[in-house]
């Protein structure tokens, strides 16, 4: 099962997401949370704390700076390396490109 | 004055940046309220009903070797008075979240071209994008103080946190906090220590803005003498000081 879930700021997107998401690993599936938010704070809602949620985004960003994406391995290997673990087997990975602020 | 309004999609940037817009318009000054949005919605918290529809096409251009730039032939001036909306209290919405033909959100240019005319003893009020991806395109330089609105949430104020590195870039700007949807006193002063940036002021939690909300009135006209309208009317104070 693939679910996005949208909508304005603030509506409950990334809340709705996590738990969707905990719910159904709590069912027994293995369950990938993509946080796709170019504010990415889905880890605070899964529960692994703001520190660690900050941390992840740099990670995502570091792979970019360091041209990773012409050496991106598979999904698997990507989440391995870049993901999280997160309550109840939740696989955690920021997706989203932050684009260096441009003051302009 | 030029105030930029940042923060949390859903933390009232839009409420705050409006209210403060039309009471700079009360004041009998002229004040241009801008919509950063990709989704714009500050027309709703201004109390215009129809949302202005963005700019005509026809102000955009394509060009060789640029590809899509704003038309410089018509002047900023012109630009606002032609193409912004009518608000109460005297303000003018230009909404520049989503700009004419393929002209991108991000284009300083495109910014600049709008702001031309801001030297003109304007106020200039933004409601700029949620998120950090476009958080401050064309501001720097141009704002004179960034609010970081914050709820009392990690979430909201890990995203101001996340706002606060892009401080180096906006040197001459005064960095500030307000603390929105507040529900205890403490709330102020924590979140403000936990982004690391003065507090300019505290929004309080507001079931009268909240109903404003549902029924799309402008929250200044629904709930005027509301503690967060009267909050928001301290803050103003508060943000013409530190400009």
């Amino acid at each position: 099962m693939k679910v996005a879930i949208v909508g304005k700021g603030g509506s409950g997107k990334t809340t709705v997401a996590a738990i969707v998401a905990r719910t159904l690993a709590r069912e027994g599936r293995s369950v990938v949370a993509l946080d796709c938010d170019t504010n990415p704070n889905l880890g605070i809602s899964l529960g692994i704390g703001p520190e660690r949620t900050l941390e992840l985004a740099s990670i995502r960003q570091s792979l970019d700076e360091e041209g990773g994406a012409e050496h991106a391995g598979t999904i698997d290997e990507l989440l391995a390396r870049f993901g999280e673990d997160a309550p109840d087997g939740v696989r955690l990975a920021v997706v989203t490109k932050i684009e260096k602020p441009n003051p302009g | 004055m030029r105030i930029a309004f940042v923060g949390k999609g859903g933390a009232g940037k839009s409420v705050i940046a409006a209210t403060t817009a039309r009471l700079i318009g009360r004041q009998g000054h002229p004040v241009l309220a801008l919509d950063m949005d990709t989704m714009p919605g500050l027309a709703l918290s201004l109390g215009i009903e129809v949302g202005p529809d963005g700019l005509p096409e026809e102000l955009a251009e394509q060009r060789e070797g640029e590809g899509w730039v704003m038309r410089t032939e018509v002047s900023p001036a012109e630009l606002v008075e032609r193409h912004a909306a009518d608000g109460p209290d005297g303000v003018r919405l230009l909404t520049l979240g989503k700009l004419p033909g393929h002209v991108k959100p991000g284009s300083t240019t495109a910014f600049r071209h709008a702001m031309g005319f801001a030297a003109d003893g304007w106020s200039v009020v933004g409601d700029l994008a949620a998120g950090t991806r476009q958080a401050f395109f064309g501001w720097a330089g141009f704002a004179r103080v960034v609010v970081l609105v914050a709820e009392p949430t990690a979430k909201s104020i890990l995203s101001a946190r996340r706002l606060a590195l892009l401080r180096p870039s906006m040197p001459e700007a005064a960095f500030v906090v307000v603390a929105s949807q507040a529900r205890a006193p403490a709330d102020g002063p924590r979140v403000a220590a936990a982004i690391g940036l003065p507090l300019a002021g505290v929004v309080p939690y507001d079931a009268g803005v909240r109903e404003a909300e549902r029924s799309g009135r402008a929250p200044l006209d629904a709930v005027p003498d509301s503690p967060a309208m009267v909050a928001i009317g301290d803050l103003l104070a508060t943000l013409e000081h530190a400009a």
